[in-house]
Order: C-alpha cells, then structure tokens, then sequence
C-alpha cells in the first residue's frame, strides 16, 4: 500500500482518475461553448421556412442581406387576415431563441463551476495526502467542493443576472402563450382566463360587499365571511351550518 | 500486487458494498406505501376560502397560558411542525400544556390569485385571531409565526399591537438584503409582475429555486446518503415523510407572492419603515409586546443575518433572541432541536404569564 492516501493525487491510481473527471468536466465546457455560438449564430428567423425555400437562392442573388424579412425590410409590420397570429407567432419564436441562447450561457457557467470543483478537489488531497480512504469519502468531498464552488458563484451579480433572465424569458412565453390559449378557447367557445378572471373579481367584490355590510350591521365579519366548525373534523373542509357548536373543553383564559 | 491495483481493488469491494446496500434499500422502499404525517389529533374550528384554523386537542394539564395561533408560511404546508408522534413541535408544544391553533394557508388556486398580501394578513389572519380572541374570551393572544409566516405575524402585530401579548418568531426574514441571503440576490432582478401576469406561481417552480440554492446536496447526495440506512424501516419512513413534505408545495397566489417578493425581496420596506398593509402604515416600532426570535445558525434560505436584526427595529424592550444550531428545517426535525427548541418556547412564555 502507498504511504500517501489512495485519493491523493500524487498516487498512481488517483491521479489518473481525476485527470479523467477533470478532462470530461473540460470536454463538457468545451460542448457548451458550442452550444452558445450555435444558438447566437445559427437560429431562424435567418433559416427560411421549408416553403419558401425555393426563393431563398433568388433573394440571395439580389444581395439584400439574406432571406430575412427583419434585415430585408427592417420593422415590416405583420400584414393580412392572420397579422395577430404572426405577431404573437413571431414573438414566441423570438423568445425560444432568447432562452436557448441564455439556456446555453448558464449551462457553460454550470461546466465552468464543475471543472472548477473538480480543481478544488485535486488541491485538497494533494494538501491532506492521506485523507480520503473510500470512495464515500472521495464523494462527500466532492459534494464539499461542488458546492463551495457553486455558493461562490451562485452569489456573483452575473449568476443572479443570468437565472433572472431565464425567468424573465420564461415568463414572457408564458404571458404569449397565454394569448393563443385564449383565441384557442373563443374560437371552441370554451370559457376563457379573462372570462374566468372576470368572475372571479365579481365574486371577490361580492364578498368584500358582504363584509363590509355585515361589518355595519353590527355582526362579525367572521361571521360574513368564514364558518366556524368546531367539531369539524381535521380531514376535509369545515361544514360549519351542519357541525354543532361545543363548547370549549379546556379552561378558558 | 502493487499499490494501484490494491486500491482498484478495494474501491470494487466498496462499490459492490454500496450496490447490495442499495439494493436492500430499493426493496424496502418496495414496501412503504404511503406515509402517513400531521401525527397529532386536531380539529377545524374555523374555515374561510382555502384556509382552516386548526385547534389541537389537549394532551396534558393546561399550563393556563394564553392559547398559541402559530401562523406558518404560505410557501410550505404546515404539517413539518407535526410531521410524526416524535418529530412534532405541536406535539411537545402540547405536552407542556400550551393550547395550540395553527392557521393552515391551504391551496390557493386560481380563485386566489388577485388575493393581495394584505388579504391574508389583515383578511385571513386577522379573522382568525379574531375567532380565537371570542372563543377565550381574552383580548390578546400568543402569535407564532414561522419562516414567511413570522413576516406576515410581525406585519400583524404592528398594525393591531394590542391583539398580540406575545410574540415568537422562527426563522423569520426582517432584513431581506443582507449578503449571506441568496434567495434574495436571485429575486433582485426577477420581473415579478411578468412572472405572475399569467397566473399563480406554481409551487414546483419555487422548489425548483430552492433545490437550486444547494443543488448538490439536495439533488444528490441526499439520496446517496439513502443508500447508508440499509433498508432500515423506520429510517426510510422518516425519509419519505420529509421527502413528501419538501415536495408538497402549494402554488402561490399571484398577487400576494407579487407583493411579497417586491415589498420585502426587492424594496426590503418592513425594516425601511415603508410597507403599507391595508392602506396603514406598518411600523416594527409598534410592536411593543415580549417578543422571542429564534434563528438557525446553519439555515440556508433565511439566514441568520436576515433575522437577528429584529430586536433593533421593534419598539418592544422585552427582546430576547434563541440562535439554535441547525438548519431551516432541522430546527423543528433534527435529533436535539426537536425537544430543546418547544421546551425554550415554553419556558420563555411561562415567565411572560
């Protein structure tokens, strides 16, 4: 057996083992770069649909800066019986594309943090030679080194950036999205969020017209507004008009 | 056999040690079926909307001290604090004799949605006090708020000061910018009212936020560490019950968790003497009733230097703070804590009759 510890680096075995993990943490940083200057570069809108490929090469030869309306003719509005379609159609499009883009940026910070833990941990059984004696041992270290690498990261203004404007992207899709469903459900007659949003507002106003009514009627605004159940059970919901009254058991204070 | 092949050879051995463990593991899991949580009897005694306002049945001699409304966060379900017979808070809480109500936030959906903070602070919480404050007939009550629930119960007792004879607060966020808090650096640059123009924020997306805080050991090594319990039974159920709970998230009603994240995360306005509920001013300074913090020294999402700046801010001089050495949820499950911290909230409020 080596007098240094199996997961020292300096050992045979070791050090073979993590140039192998730090080695795949650079193969997978290396992925993610290519992943950013694929989503930055290649994307539609500059890729034509399929049917209109056809005049891809015709448009190219007038040299007008490619086969994209945008570049084309820069801020063409959405036209015809569909425009809205398109518009929204564009926007979710041009959105994919911003979160692909950020996706691919926060996944190359997530490698670069790996490799940089993988460092971590060769730095720390260099110093402690003989300190990790199983493989439990080389994972909780591991784990150790992740996450101080990671909470070090995590904490820098571009991390807290970056996650926001995954969000951020994310929400904006959801808002768009939110629009189809909503034409989807009118063109189904289907009751929509806005129909639904509505009465829900109509309700709310309604209750707060009671409280505030029995409020100056003198009674209490639980009684307005809530049900008291005491020998409700603890499983479902409170049917307090049914459930008799008891009185408290416990001394009262 | 040289030294390589000698440690080759033992991390094999190690490696097929830890895949019989996880076999038996697996195979004990096989037979859990559902667990079973919320340990201790109790009963609805008030209901509105989603929210129910419990009351524990008593299980030892009244200690005649004023009934405790412990008012939990809305973000988790409240069953950690009465998560098995011996992992229960509530539980020990009732054994030193303490009449205990916990105000359940439920489910919101999408019928919740334009429910605003101050809806459930001044709204829901309130007719809850209420509800107690006439069945005891008394004018003030012990208020516990945990996590986001010690935020809306210290916005409560600002605003309605004479309601509150006593306040505990547990692993409460005051202070929402201080460095150590990452939650709140993600928040900063979160659009929150794109977040929540298409509805509720799903309580999936908020445990994602939260695994993300400790990936790791959250994500990884828990479970890998499931592996050392050898299909023990009673630690597998242990497991699960914790397991359930994390992932048992309601979704967010939107314009409340709007006003929570941008009020407190972003505007930090409860500590800047800025929030307004209910068209009133809250002032931290009105708050003058005993008032107990207890902190967690290893807590991960409010840290401690979110929470120890409460005694500076309010107008109470009776201010004592209890900094416990555990986590956010170990505080109220972990092995010494689960006894020590319901004994300390007891024993401070007996000397506050």
């Amino acid at each position: 057996m080596s007098a240094q510890g199996p997961f020292s680096s300096a050992h045979p075995f070791s050090s073979g083992f993590l140039k192998a993990w730090v080695d795949q943490a650079g193969a997978f940083q290396e992925m993610f770069a290519r992943l950013v200057d694929q989503s930055t570069g290649a994307m539609p809108p500059s890729m034509p649909p399929p049917h209109l490929a056809p005049w891809k090469s015709f448009v190219d030869a007038l040299g007008m800066g490619g086969f994209n309306p945008e570049q084309m003719f820069p801020g063409t509005p959405a036209l015809g019986l569909s425009r809205e379609y398109q518009e929204t159609a564009a926007r979710l499009l041009d959105l994919s594309k911003q979160f692909q883009q950020r996706y691919a940026e926060f996944a190359q910070q997530n490698a670069t943090i790996m490799q940089d833990a993988f460092h971590v941990l060769k730095k720390r059984f260099d110093a402690t030679p003989s300190g990790g004696k199983t493989p439990a041992d080389l994972y909780d270290a591991w784990i150790d080194c992740a996450e101080g690498t990671y909470a070090q990261a995590a904490h820098s203004e571009r991390f807290a950036r970056l996650l926001a404007e995954l969000c951020n992207i994310s929400s904006a899709f959801k808002v768009e999205r939110g629009k189809l469903t909503e034409q989807i459900a009118r063109h189904l007659d289907l009751p929509s969020r806005a129909e639904v949003d509505t009465l829900h507002h109509q309700v709310r106003n309604l209750q707060l017209a009671m409280r505030a009514a029995a409020a100056s009627s003198g009674a209490s605004g639980a009684a307005a507004s809530g049900s008291a159940a005491s020998s409700q059970s603890a499983a479902g919901p409170a049917k307090a008009s049914k459930a008799a009254r008891k009185p408290p058991k416990r001394t009262k204070k | 056999m040289n030294a390589s092949t000698e440690s080759l050879a033992e991390m094999l051995q190690s490696a097929a040690a830890m895949q019989e463990r996880g076999r038996s593991v697996l195979q004990s899991m096989l037979g859990l079926g559902d667990v079973e949580v919320g340990a201790t009897e109790k009963h609805c005694v008030y209901s509105e909307d989603k929210i129910r306002l419990y009351r524990y049945s008593a299980l030892a001699r009244s200690a005649n001290l004023k009934p405790v409304l412990i008012c939990y966060a809305m973000v988790n379900r409240p069953y950690l604090l009465d998560l098995q017979p011996d992992r229960s808070f509530i539980r020990e809480l009732l054994l030193s004799g303490l009449d205990v109500y916990l105000l359940d936030w439920g489910y919101p959906d999408g019928a919740d949605r334009f429910s605003s903070f101050d809806a459930y602070v001044d709204g829901y919480l309130r007719r809850c006090i209420e509800f107690v404050l006439r069945e005891h007939v008394i004018d003030s009550l012990t208020l516990l708020g945990v996590c986001q629930g010690g935020t809306m119960s210290l916005c409560y007792a600002a605003l309605h000061p004479a309601e509150i004879s006593q306040l505990i607060t547990m692993v409460t966020p005051v202070d929402f910018k201080t460095p150590e808090n990452l939650l709140s650096k993600w928040a900063q640059h979160i659009d929150v009212d794109l977040l929540t123009r298409s509805g509720n924020v799903s309580g999936d997306f908020l445990n994602l936020v939260y695994l993300s805080l400790m990936p790791f050991r959250l994500t990884q090594q828990k479970y890998v560490n499931l592996l050392q319990m050898q299909g023990d039974r009673v630690q597998l159920e242990n497991f699960m019950r914790m397991e359930k709970w994390i992932f048992d998230s309601p979704d967010q009603p939107a314009a409340a968790f709007r006003e929570f994240i941008k009020w407190f995360f972003q505007e930090n306005r409860l500590i800047r003497d800025e929030l307004t509920l209910a068209g009133r001013p809250v002032r931290l300074k009105n708050l003058t009733a005993p008032v107990l913090n207890i902190y967690a020294s290893k807590d991960h999402l409010v840290p401690p230097s979110a929470s120890i700046p409460l005694g500076a801010h309010i107008g109470s001089k009776d201010y004592q703070s209890l900094e416990v050495d555990a986590g956010h949820i170990g505080l109220y499950v972990g092995g010494k804590t689960r006894k020590s911290v319901p004994a300390a909230v007891t024993a401070w409020l007996q000397t506050r009759r």
